[in-house]
């Protein structure tokens, strides 16, 4: 089995020496809670953190965070690190934390972040591979790490529960592929692959991916709109958010309009869900679907 | 029209052109045949994406070449055009604002707000220059200053807001790809309407060509004739932004081809940009689709305008004919000369020092504003010193390469930034970074000089050596600039890590700016800064012109060549640290000429200070102003250089 942790074992500081030595009294109280203090930079491991009940004290890029992965909800004093292209090691510092939780998306952070506290960078994504099973992984690995096994147990269960009853309930509407698709601007797109969080728990689901070809890190960007129109019994799944003159350019898009997919009405809109999330997002995802395709009809053509 | 040899040579050249593009065209059609009789998405496709495409861009290139052709004729100058001028990015600016804060807006009114965007741009440029009778020198350095701030602000909002890299490749560069015929009926209704009001303006636009008075004393109301052209100029540019995006260099190019080929008259000129302008962008959309392998296929036209655009433009420029526009080139004197400058500079001393301790101390933090000292002062200054250190060298650097190119070429415009070499550092540093797998400093430095000494000794060879290749050179820096940048964005479009190095590159992120980094900067600095005393008497020397110089026994090959290398260790060293887009070697050496420093030795020491302190401060407000979102060191110091710049520039007159 592969490793999905690498430790950075530079952690012991000028600080946490002086911990140590001080703080004996605190020391079986820091083991039922080794890392109180957590900071996270990827948008993953944030959800996975939340989901856990391990809030952490700093995260990335939390305005967009809200926004566009929506849940969980983020706690009011976690702290802003900014944006995740270019985190901000000042206000990373002053947080304080004793643990920084990375991706190896972040490898060209991890010198900076490596001298503010010890980091642990755990992989979910990585091309060609569906995220899902790491994702779970990951989730017990940390539960574990953080003193919550059983709480990470629990969501992971959870997940499996939520799949499955969307399966239940989609069952009908599996005869038909689903393309998976964001929109860039009103002529382009990007589609999410079997190896997508989306793709792979659309999969779980029991549909099969109307495109069916890997992509590069999930997605594939940017498709002209006439690929959809290659397998024409797919359902489209259009997952936001879309721009704004997106909708209406589509809209009187003749080309748009000839797909025979969008002829027959099989066309969803889902709410902002993180694109590269792990089990949180896999389960929105997986409601967000069933809502909208049981919202969409009794029954699919 | 006169049956010019030139004139019937091109003649048969630009139908050869229109030939090629209409057999592309004919391909990417004969692809989709033959359809089929029931439904088919070949003929939607056929009908709806490759038959418009054509259309749009042979609109759009028609509509960019007319905008072009006025605005080079109104303004009495050879290098505007809406890119130039800075109407493309204001319409650019207007609908990246609109669409993060006024979706509603931008979904129902999007020519609208292109407009409004190239009107403001506009409107602001000719107030800025008003007072100076709109002299052509200045209004294009008023509407490139105009241009990259908006283009700057753009580029920090998408930033700002995410998703990158969708809109990294959307960003900027104008793509043809078409699903319905709206597009080309809007921007055929504007080429119409305006093709027929500049044939009524085609009179007086041509006694425009003659000088104020003149014109004046034939009774023809420059003002209004102005505006007029002006404002048809800015709907055409602002239409075709609206629809397509930015799609630079047609407008530039195609009345410059027109006059090459031998168009003498307005008329002429008039008539044939139009022509040129759509021949060369249905060329090179029609190859771009042969060579992305499909009509529907996302690689920006506009990114590829550029690059075929720019090599053309760099190999006619030594035929350009500049006479008759006058481009007021001589350097301006100081407005005034201080009498004893070595005290004043002395008081530079001290303000950069200030500005250096103020980034090392003083923050943000959860808690708002704070001096850091002790334990806490201790943490943070290896996050602080390193990227203060490399902000300072690259500021000073660029100071100094742009003071060595404004009395080389005798041209108060040129900087690192405007001739387009910084973009060369960025090419070297795409070629270093694609084919190492991990290049060291050492490699990326050495790639940046490299790709920067290419550019310019190609510049400054293509343009000539004469004290008239002052326009052709800043045409010729345009063109550059914009050749390395489309190099930059195609490799961009492959999306991945080594793409994001790049945007990080772009935008001037001092956040990763590590010891490494500063160290290289602060040596590199130091060395080549130290050279530069040893070649005063030649920066004294040379703005006087080739002759002079020769008279006093200057060796003028050897200076140029050393001045030339020194530059681009200077540019290459600064823009690995802070990206092509900075402005501050433009500035740095137009505010100590300002405050009053002539002999270049002064220039050289108030601009390294000014330089220096102006990137400290722009380092340190990046970090602080949207703490705890930081702001690219790069963009956001060409925010604040280039409007300085314009103030200065404005107050002098």
């Amino acid at each position: 089995m592969r490793s999905y942790i690498t430790e950075n074992a530079r952690a012991w500081s000028r600080r946490t020496l002086l911990v140590a030595a001080l703080g004996m009294p605190f020391i079986r109280m820091a083991r039922a809670d080794p890392h109180a203090r957590i900071a996270v930079v990827d948008w993953a491991l944030l959800e996975t953190l939340l989901a856990i009940g391990a809030a952490p004290v700093a995260a990335t890029e939390l305005v967009q965070f809200r926004k566009i992965a929506v849940e969980p909800p983020v706690p009011p004093q976690v702290a802003d690190l900014g944006l995740r292209g270019s985190p901000n090691y000042e206000m990373l510092l002053l947080s304080r934390p004793d643990l920084i939780v990375s991706s190896p998306w972040f490898a060209w952070a991890e010198g900076s972040l490596s001298r503010i506290a010890p980091v642990a960078s755990y992989s979910i994504y990585e091309p060609g591979r569906p995220p899902f099973a790491p994702a779970e992984q990951v989730t017990n690995l940390l539960g574990e790490r953080l003193g919550r096994p059983r709480e990470a147990q629990d969501y992971v269960a959870a997940t499996y529960r939520e799949i499955e009853r969307a399966r239940q309930q989609l069952a009908a509407w599996t005869r038909r592929p689903v393309f998976l698709i964001n929109l860039g601007d009103a002529r382009h797109f990007r589609v999410f692959g079997p190896d997508s969080m989306f793709g792979d728990v659309l999969q779980r689901i029991g549909f099969e991916n109307a495109w069916p070809r890997p992509t590069s890190y999930g997605a594939a960007a940017p498709i002209p709109l006439e690929a959809l129109a290659q397998v024409p019994e797919a359902t489209i799944v259009i997952i936001s958010s879309t721009p704004p003159d997106a909708e209406r350019t589509l809209a009187d898009s003749p080309i748009w309009n000839a797909i025979p997919a969008v002829r027959a009405g099989r066309v969803v809109m889902l709410d902002p869900i993180n694109p590269f999330g792990a089990l949180p997002s896999a389960r929105r995802f997986a409601r967000l679907l069933t809502n909208a395709l049981l919202a969409a009809g009794s029954e699919p053509a | 029209m006169t049956a010019v040899p030139a004139f019937t040579r091109s003649r048969t050249v630009w139908i050869l052109a229109a030939a090629t593009a209409v057999a592309l065209c004919g391909y990417h059609v004969l692809r989709l045949l033959p359809l089929s009789e029931s439904f088919d998405l070949n003929r939607v496709v056929l009908l709806n994406s490759v038959l418009p495409r054509a259309a749009v861009a042979l609109l759009a290139g028609a509509a960019l070449g007319l905008s072009g052709a006025l605005l080079q004729q109104v303004l009495r100058n050879p290098i505007a055009d809406a890119s130039t001028l800075g109407i493309s990015a204001g319409a650019q600016l207007a609908m990246t604002a609109a669409t993060l804060f006024a979706p509603t807006l931008m979904a129902h009114s999007r020519e609208f707000v292109a407009l409004a965007g190239g009107l403001a741009a506009v409107v602001l440029l000719m107030s800025l220059t008003w007072r100076r009778g709109l002299e052509p020198v200045t209004v294009v350095l008023g509407g490139m200053v105009i241009s990259l701030i908006a283009l700057a602000l753009s580029a920090t909002m998408i930033l700002a807001n995410g998703e990158y890299m969708m809109s990294l490749l959307i960003w900027g560069s104008g793509a043809l790809t078409q699903q319905s015929w709206s597009p080309a009926q809007s921007i055929a209704a504007v080429l119409v309407a305006s093709f027929a009001a500049s044939m009524l303006l085609l009179r007086p636009l041509q006694i425009v060509g003659l000088d104020d008075a003149s014109a004046r004393s034939l009774g023809v109301s420059l003002l209004w004739l102005r505006l007029a052209a002006l404002a048809i100029a800015v709907w055409l540019a602002a239409a075709v932004t609206a629809e397509v995006g930015i799609i630079g260099f047609i407008g530039l190019a195609a009345p410059a081809f027109a006059r090459i080929g031998g168009a003498r008259t307005q008329r002429e000129i008039l008539l044939a940009a139009p022509l040129i302008g759509a021949t060369i962008l249905w060329l090179t959309d029609g190859v771009v689709q042969l060579v992305a392998g499909g009509p529907a296929n996302m690689v920006p036209t506009g990114a590829a305008t550029a690059l075929l655009g720019g090599p053309l433009l760099l190999y006619l420029l030594p035929r350009v004919r500049t006479a008759g526009h006058s481009p007021a080139a001589a350097n301006p004197p100081p407005a005034l000369r201080i009498a004893r400058p070595v005290p004043i500079l002395l008081m530079l001393l001290p303000v950069a020092a200030g500005l250096v301790l103020l980034a090392l101390f003083v923050g943000r933090g959860p808690e708002g504003w704070d001096i850091a000292t002790g334990s806490l002062l201790e943490d943070l200054l290896p996050f602080r010193a390193p990227r203060t250190i490399a902000a300072f060298a690259a500021g000073g650097m660029l100071a100094g390469a742009g003071m060595i190119l404004q009395r080389m070429t005798g041209n108060p415009l040129a900087s690192p930034e405007v001739l387009g070499i910084s973009a060369g550092a960025g090419v070297g540093l795409a070629v270093v970074l694609f084919t190492q797998s991990a290049p060291s400093m050492g490699m990326r430095l050495a790639g940046a000089a490299v790709g920067v000494l290419i550019v310019l000794t190609a510049l400054l060879t293509i343009s000539g050596r004469t004290e008239q290749g002052s326009a052709r050179l800043l045409l010729g820096g345009f063109a550059a600039g914009a050749f390395c940048n489309a190099i930059v964005n195609a490799v961009m479009v492959t999306g991945d890590m080594r793409a994001f190095q790049l945007l990080t590159w772009i935008s001037g992120s001092t956040n990763e700016t590590g010891w490494a980094e500063a160290v290289m900067a602060f040596t590199t600095a130091l060395v080549l800064l130290a050279l530069l005393p040893l070649m005063m008497r030649w920066l004294d020397i040379l703005p006087l012109g080739s002759a002079p110089a020769q008279a006093v026994g200057l060796p003028l090959q050897k200076s140029r060549i050393a001045l030339v290398l020194t530059a681009s260790g200077l540019t290459a060293a600064a823009s690995l640290i802070v990206g092509p887009l900075s402005f501050v070697g433009l500035v740095a050496p137009h505010m100590a000429r300002l405050i009053g420093f002539g002999r270049a030795h002064q220039q050289l020491a108030a601009a390294i200070l000014i330089g220096s302190g102006l990137m400290v401060a722009a380092d340190w407000l990046c970090r602080t102003l949207a703490f705890p979102y930081q702001l690219p060191l790069g963009l956001f110091a060409s925010l604040i250089g280039g409007p300085y710049l314009v103030w200065l520039l404005r107050r002098r007159a």
